[in-house]
């Protein structure tokens, strides 16, 4: 009996075997019970949005490299960004790498399922979205894979996708904006909610896809005024428009729940690197802004502060030397602090729904400026001013200055009031690079394009002598795509801080140039 | 249950009385002589009744004489076994009769050692050795548990060859382990474990050199194989190439540690009792060398404020500070711009400086040379395990239960383990018999250090810890009363970036668990006497849990606007293989040994995890997700797997001469695409025992030759769902946004399994009476078509792929060669071991355009392998040199990283390691020693790179050994700017920071020497055993790793933090434990 019952076991075991042979029941087991094959536009929208703004405003990138570059900050410990010893390769590869296979693929997919469905709703705002993001790859890079990358998973798609000049860069990313801005206007809302900054409207999208047009083309004025004239015009003259209003700057708000916040109101409770570079500080101080209450905090220790209780520190320094501006250099504004922090209470718990700023209303306005200024984009002289004044109080406006006559006061100051010309360049230049405060990487781009503010140099420890034009290409570049990367260097030079990017080649053609000792080799 | 108590008790009686010699025995006598072969007595040889306890030893004339009781002569059949050491136990069936003396002598026949006699090989199979056509290799019981480590797998280390191990990088941390080399470029390559014929997991459980965020791998939470208690088992076979693992399947192609627990026997007399005990102390193997002359602090000035910036570089966490030489005034400078001259009208303040009036008094600048050593603590490992077997013709069993309680290196750190294992033996009938094997274990560990960047307090106490902090004062972490300074809820020398080191092992309770359980039931039926039938199933059950949790006030992890974060993990693990077999043995002649095997099995894999985390929570001390103060993070995945098979295995042996085997199976996997999820690979070898094959060829010097060839091919799955890219679903919303985010792993449905072809040739020879032997192999293998997880640039939209690519090849020598250099008639016998092993590797092809794949990378090194390069190449960052004469160049003074230069510098893999025991036994005293040698390869140390950019390592004395700026140095080398020889003077600080994220500079030479393992052991006289009523009883000291030879400085040569493939980067790694202890073993 026992043996008849282990004999029944042993068929059983036999025919399980057998069973488990068939084929269907076994590969339907290989079903990913964890994630979806396909996934609605909308939340892959909200993720890449997310990640856009993660990647270029506010986080590492931003903070802890190009806003060192920028010197609207510098570091008071361990200073190896702000040297450029740890804007090595390894140390900025991470904003590469995450840029292009998590949102640019992501915007990706949303725009192919978009355009399948004939729907720019969908689509428009996934291509303006990539673009903004190729924008600050190729103007931290150069030349960068466009044309053939993010295609890994398509048919005969490269796995070594070539590098792209940067000129044609460029050009691609003009045209996508230019017929992203006409299929988007008018077209129907599709993403609703699932876009956090503009709601799914579509006219919004187009304003900012013909604002973005305008910033692309004005960093082109150097190298070829031709195009960025032609650009400006077609951007300005759209039948979509561009932001008219602070209501209409791209700017993604944050939830503030802890998990996701504003991420430098998260960098500053828990870090103190940071202090305002006095690059920043001079031009706060000596123009008594008022922004700079908002900008700076006073410095801890009174004795040795500016007559205001405010006063920046040089940016570069040892880590010996930059230990002793902790306590007589000010903080970065209590507006980027969220409450309490490991040194004390800085801001407001608000804070933490502070937006981040993807392109705003004062930057267009500068830009409009610059053009009128210099007689392109249809603009002419005349108009200059008004622009320049109106910029800067969108700029007050949002940074929250809502006093009238402190803005009208500043408006009127000697370094201030517009002087047109060249003078009046190099203004417009200065007080776009203050109202760009978080956001490194374009004050970065605009500084090489105007050498204004004249006064960033690279600090005494810094081991270039020179304030860097561009990043290493990332490590993984020469592991994973050797010879893309190679052809990329001989096409656009040596693979160092030194080697400037296509529309960087001409700075002196700008009225701004001031002399190549002050804007580097 | 009384009779088991009073066993026990016997047992500990006679442990106290250790010294007293037992009274002699009235009764019969059992006596005769122990001879050898050739008829030379044989001297200390033990003959004893195991059943009765009773044994005694012999003489020098080889007699023995034992005396029992008149009460046990009751007319009962005994055993009496003869053992000796280098000779194969023989035992007799003696019946006790009533007042009658026995005479009984014994012939011993020598121990072949490594090349004949027994071994289990694939399936469990008991073959003779002679007739294997594959490399194999078996460590007993007893070579195993020479010494104790908390890891199986380090008990293995040094002792067969082919396999590399590399021990942990904590206590209690993983040990990786590989054999000949790596196959999988991307993938696992672990050996398969088999515990009685069940596959057990061997999956590592976190840990990273980059350490990590909350839950982010940076604690080491050691494999699961750690688990098997070794006490229980009984051999570890290691089949070493796809050959002698074709049979097991795809995952056999890494080899197989097959490990076979001890069973019980049919015992005349009730049950016995086995015992082994062992207590050992344990302390860091090597520590970093700092320097004490100079204190925390950065261009020469520290006053402490607050901690935080405060004062004067008081935030600072690196030792460039003032001299430390007592003063108590004047460490900052005076105010004047750029003085580099001491203010003595201020006070040298410190975190621990008295307080008067809530202000900080002077206190003298002094060095604490051992503040970090203080920190470790001598633990403790105590381990016993007791086993009672015995059974009767028709059921035999063993029960064991053994614990091993260890108190780490550093403070509040335990591990616990109870292991319980049963094996039981029915014999239904004269045709069918059944067994069953079941061990659980259950393991508790308790504040494991987190290790890597970010990641506790390795890290802290290794390369942040300024050299004046005094340690002591650190013990009482609470906020003190008077404290001028307030420092995240602590009391601590630096409150911007560390939390005190006790606060965190006593505040910041981290605590996991596993629940494990190995369990196999078989069923043989005997069809004919030549004829066998299986049926067998067996399970592989885990479960465990993490639970990190971080009180108010730690930084880093938390928000510390809340109370405390935590991490909880949870996972289970479960694999069942049932199979059928049919074996088939038969001498169809008498020169003609026929066999066969042909099977089905079906093995199905589960595995699961979940986790949640929150970074604040409301309630302090409440580690719970209701208490989150934030939407908690939460993850989970499962996955589940199927491979189907049927394989079988023919063979003939000619005259005992020569062998030939062919295998084949056919595997059916889940995790391939329909079409391609079928695949049989086949395996051949042989062997030729030429000293039987030509008589001739013996003579007084070669006394055995035998050659052996194999050739396999074993094809391999993927891990489950790859053949599908999917959309990867956010469990935070945005707001109240859902999020999706499509893979950077982009899959592939057009899958085909991956193959893996080897080839090896062996030869075993016995010289001088085999008084030496030698077992040595070369293999070939090369795995093509690799299922790889490739890499790929992330402008392709991804950053992995999985693809059919690549080809990588390895190939090597491995040997064995044993001495008995001396071997004397009064029983003393030296015996000599010496494993080696070479492997050499090489990326043949990746993907076409695909040149690289990187392991691993850590700061600026990468690891990767590359086409045309062995696996594991170091790709980093050189200094910037002169081309022509390759000097360095320098600006201002300083060396330059080379950014856009990097290339290979090194490589991770040995060039060589071998494991030499000696071994010398007299009489009833036994002493090895086991010396474990990694010659070549290379590793990249943060600890010493971080160690040097914050000054507290000893050799940051350069250029300060006058005062913090003087006499500075002045770096060999050329100036860029001048293209002249470097006259810049730059300060020790200065220098030791710009070497920040060089990668040449800390590449070092990874060869070692260690003393792995020390045994001086005893048998205990046979008047003590007796009276325990065992057979044997052996006392002996033992020592793990106490000396290691190393160019390396300041951390230990060898280190892991995980099982996977990214290996030979090191950053505050636990140094292994040297430990020292006793054992104790009383066997039956």
């Amino acid at each position: 009996m026992h043996i008849k019952k282990l004999t029944c076991a042993a068929g059983l075991t036999l025919a399980a075997v057998v069973v488990g042979c068939s084929n269907d029941n076994l590969t339907n087991l290989n079903t990913n019970p964890n994630n979806p094959t396909s996934a609605p536009p909308g939340p892959v929208f909200t993720y890449a949005t997310r990640l856009s703004a993660a990647t270029f405003v506010g986080n590492g990138f931003d903070l802890r490299q190009t806003e060192f570059v920028a010197q609207h900050w510098a570091e008071v410990q361990y200073p190896d960004e702000d040297r450029y010893a740890r804007l090595d390769p390894a140390s900025t590869q991470g904003t590469w790498t995450g840029a292009y296979s998590s949102q640019l693929q992501d915007l990706n997919k949303v725009a192919a399922a978009g355009l399948a469905a004939k729907d720019p709703g969908t689509y428009g705002p996934a291509q303006v979205l990539q673009t903004w993001n190729f924008e600050y790859l190729t103007d931290t890079w150069g030349d960068i894979p466009y044309s053939a990358a993010l295609k890994g998973d398509s048919t005969g798609g490269s796995l070594t996708p070539a590098f792209d000049s940067q000129k044609d860069v460029y050009a691609g990313m003009l045209a996508k904006l230019a017929s992203a801005a006409t299929a988007l206007k008018g077209a129907p809302n599709s993403l609703g909610s699932a876009d956090p900054i503009y709601g799914g409207s579509t006219a919004a999208w187009a304003k900012f896809a013909n604002s973005l047009r305008a910033r692309l083309a004005m960093r082109l004025v150097n190298v070829d005024p031709a195009t960025a004239d032609a650009q400006l015009k077609a951007a300005f003259t759209d039948p979509a428009g561009v932001f008219a209003s602070n209501a209409d700057m791209a700017k993604l708000v944050y939830p503030g729940d802890g998990v996701y916040n504003n991420p430098m109101t998260d960098n500053f409770s828990g870090r103190d690197d940071h202090r305002v570079s006095q690059t920043l500080a001079n031009i706060l101080i000596a123009n008594s802004d008022p922004r700079m209450p908002i900008l700076m905090q006073p410095v801890v220790d009174s004795s040795a502060s500016g007559p205001l209780g405010y006063a920046g520190m040089p940016n570069g320094l040892s880590t010996s030397t930059a230990g002793t501006y902790f306590r007589i250099a000010s903080r970065p504004g209590s507006y980027l602090y969220p409450g309490a922090t490991t040194f004390g209470t800085f801001g407001s718990a608000a804070n933490k729904k502070n937006p981040t700023y993807l392109m705003t209303y004062a930057e267009l306005l500068f830009i409009k400026a610059e053009a009128a200024e210099r007689g392109i984009g249809g603009l002419n002289p005349g108009q200059a001013a008004g622009f320049y004044n109106a910029a800067i109080e969108a700029s007050m406006a949002q940074w929250g200055v809502t006093s009238a006559s402190a803005i009208a006061a500043y408006e009127a100051g000697p370094n201030v009031a517009y002087k047109g010309g060249t003078a009046g360049l190099i203004q417009i230049a200065v007080q776009k690079w203050v109202a760009m405060v978080g956001d490194g990487a374009q004050s970065w781009a605009e500084w090489r394009r105007t050498c204004q503010p004249s006064t960033i140099k690279p600090g005494p420890a810094a081991v270039v002598n020179f304030v860097p034009r561009r990043f290493y290409y990332p490590n993984q570049e020469y592991t994973l795509n050797a010879a893309s990367v190679a052809a990329a260097n001989a096409a656009q030079g040596a693979d160092n801080f030194g080697t400037r990017p296509y529309w960087d080649t001409k700075p002196s053609a700008a009225p701004t140039y001031v002399s190549a000792a002050v804007c580097g080799p | 249950m009384l009779r088991l108590f009073k066993r026990i008790s016997s047992v500990t009686a006679a442990l106290a009385t250790v010294a007293s010699v037992a009274a002699a025995q009235q009764g019969g006598t059992i006596s005769g002589r122990v001879l050898t072969e050739s008829g030379a007595p044989l001297t200390a040889a033990s003959v004893s009744i195991s059943s009765l306890g009773l044994g005694a030893y012999t003489n020098d004339q080889g007699v023995y004489t034992i005396n029992v009781s008149a009460a046990r002569m009751t007319g009962q059949a005994v055993e009496l076994t003869a053992r000796r050491v280098g000779y194969a136990p023989k035992t007799v069936r003696v019946t006790l009769t009533s007042g009658r003396n026995i005479q009984q002598d014994f012939s011993l026949t020598a121990n072949a050692t490594s090349l004949t006699g027994v071994v289990v090989s694939a399936l469990g199979v008991e073959k003779q050795k002679s007739q294997l056509g594959t490399a194999i290799q078996q460590v007993s019981s007893e070579q195993l548990n020479a010494t104790h480590d908390q890891n199986i797998v380090n008990q293995l280390e040094g002792k067969v060859s082919g396999v590399a191990i590399t021990g942990s990088g904590t206590q209690g941390g993983s040990t990786k382990i590989t054999i000949r080399g790596a196959n999988s470029i991307t993938g696992n390559n672990d050996p398969l474990f088999i515990v009685d014929g069940t596959p057990v997991s061997n999956r590592g459980r976190g840990g990273s050199p980059n350490g990590g965020g909350l839950g982010g791998g940076n604690v080491d939470f050691g494999s699961v194989i750690n688990d098997i208690d070794p006490n229980d088992i009984a051999t570890v076979t290691v089949l070493k190439g796809p050959n002698a693992a074709a049979i097991y399947g795809s995952r056999g192609a890494n080899g197989v540690v097959l490990i076979t627990t001890k069973r019980g026997s049919a015992s005349a007399n009730g049950f016995q009792t086995a015992v082994t005990s062992s207590v050992t102390f344990d302390t860091p193997s090597i520590e970093p060398k700092f320097q004490n002359l100079y204190g925390q602090g950065s261009g020469g000035q520290f006053q402490f404020v607050d901690g935080a910036g405060g004062g004067t570089q008081d935030f600072n966490d690196q030792s460039f500070g003032p001299r430390l030489d007592g003063r108590t005034m004047g460490c900052i400078f005076t105010t004047a711009p750029n003085s580099t001259t001491y203010d003595q009208t201020q006070p040298c303040t410190q975190f621990n400086s008295p307080v008067v009036n809530g202000v900080l008094q002077p206190s003298p600048w002094i060095a604490h040379p051992n503040n970090v050593s203080s920190f470790f603590q001598t633990g403790q490992t105590w381990n016993n395990n007791i086993a009672f077997s015995g059974g009767t013709d028709r059921a035999t069993g063993r029960l064991s239960i053994g614990n091993e309680n260890t108190k780490g290196v550093i403070p509040n750190n335990t591990f616990r383990k109870v292991s319980s294992s049963f094996a039981g033996n029915f014999n239904v009938s004269s045709r069918l018999s059944t067994s069953a094997t079941v061990q659980y274990i259950s393991d508790k560990a308790y504040n494991r250090p987190g290790v890597g960047y970010n990641s506790g307090i390795m890290e802290g106490l290794y390369v942040w810890f300024g050299r004046q902090v005094d340690m002591n004062a650190l013990k009482n972490y609470e906020p003190h009363a008077n404290q001028t300074f307030s420092c995240n809820d602590q009391y601590n020398w630096n409150c911007n970036f560390h939390n005190n080191p006790y606060w965190i092992q006593y505040q910041n309770p981290e605590a996991d668990n596993r629940d494990h359980v190995i369990g196999s039931a078989a069923a043989t039926w005997k069809i004919t006497d030549w004829l066998n039938a299986q049926a067998q199933t067996g399970t592989d059950y885990y479960r465990s849990n993490i639970a990190q949790n971080y009180a108010a006030g730690n930084l880093g992890y938390s928000d510390l606007a809340y109370n405390g974060a935590f991490y909880h993990f949870n996972n289970t693990g479960n694999e069942n293989n049932s199979s059928l077999l049919l074996t088939a043995n038969k001498t169809a002649k008498s020169w003609l040994q026929l066999s066969g095997t042909l099977g089905a099995n079906r093995r199905y894999a589960t595995y699961g995890s979940s986790s949640l985390q929150s970074d604040a929570i409301l309630a302090a001390d409440i580690y719970n997700v209701s208490n989150s103060a934030k939407s908690p993070t939460v993850n989970e995945y499962g996955e589940r797997r199927q491979t189907n098979s049927v394989y079988g295995s023919g063979s003939f042996t000619l005259g005992q001469v020569w062998t030939v085997e062919v295998t084949g199976r056919n595997d059916w996997s889940s995790t391939l695409p329909k079409g391609s999820n079928s695949y049989f690979y086949p395996s051949i070898n042989s062997s030729l025992v030429l000293t039987d094959l030509m008589p001739a060829l013996k003579n007084r010097v070669l006394s055995y030759a035998k050659i052996r060839g194999a050739i396999a091919n074993v094809g391999n799955d993927a891990d489950p769902y790859q053949l599908a890219t999917t959309y990867v679903g956010q469990a935070n919303k945005f707001g109240s946004l859902p999020q999706y985010t499509l893979s950077d792993t982009r899959a592939n449905p057009t899958l085909k399994p991956e193959n893996t072809n080897s080839a090896e040739v062996g030869l075993e020879l016995g010289f001088l009476n085999n008084r030496a032997t030698l077992d040595a192999s070369y293999y070939g293998k090369a795995t093509t078509n690799e299922i790889v997880s490739l890499s790929l640039a992330n402008e392709t939209g991804f950053s992995a792929a999985a693809l059919n690519a690549g080809k990588l090849t390895n190939k090597g020598v491995e040997a064995q060669l044993t001495l008995i250099p001396i071997q004397l008639a009064n029983g003393f016998q030296w015996t000599s071991t010496f494993n080696y092993s070479a492997n050499r590797s090489k990326l043949v092809s990746l993907y076409p355009g695909v040149q690289n794949y990187r392991i691993g990378s850590t700061w600026t090194i990468d690891e990767e392998a590359r086409v045309g390069q062995p696996y594991g190449d170091i790709f980093a960052t050189p200094y910037k040199r002169d081309k022509t004469t390759g000097e360095l160049l320098l600006s201002d003074g300083l060396p330059q990283n080379d950014a856009g230069h990097r290339r290979v510098l090194g490589n991770v893999n040995p060039k060589w390691i071998g494991g030499w025991n000696n071994e010398v036994r007299w009489g009833r005293f036994t002493a090895s020693a086991l010396l474990d040698i990694h010659r070549g390869g290379d590793i990249y140390s943060v600890t010493n790179m971080f160690g040097q950019y914050t000054g507290v390592l000893a050799s940051t004395i350069n250029g300060r050994q006058v005062d913090w700026n003087n006499p500075g140095l002045v770096i060999h080398g050329i100036d860029q700017a001048t293209g002249k020889e470097n006259t810049v003077n730059v300060t020790s600080e200065n220098y030791y920071q710009s070497l920040f994220e060089n990668g040449e500079a800390f590449l070092y030479d990874d060869s070692f020497v260690k003393l792995r393992e020390v045994r001086v052991g005893v048998d205990l006289p046979s008047g003590f055993t007796n009276r325990l009523k065992v057979s044997s009883a052996n006392l002996a000291f033992v020592g793990r790793n106490l000396w290691t030879h190393t160019k390396v400085p300041n951390i230990d040569p060898e280190f892991t933090y995980t099982t996977g493939n990214y290996q030979g980067a090191e950053f505050a790694a636990l140094p292994t434990t040297r430990s020292l202890g006793l054992n104790l073993r009383i066997t039956p």
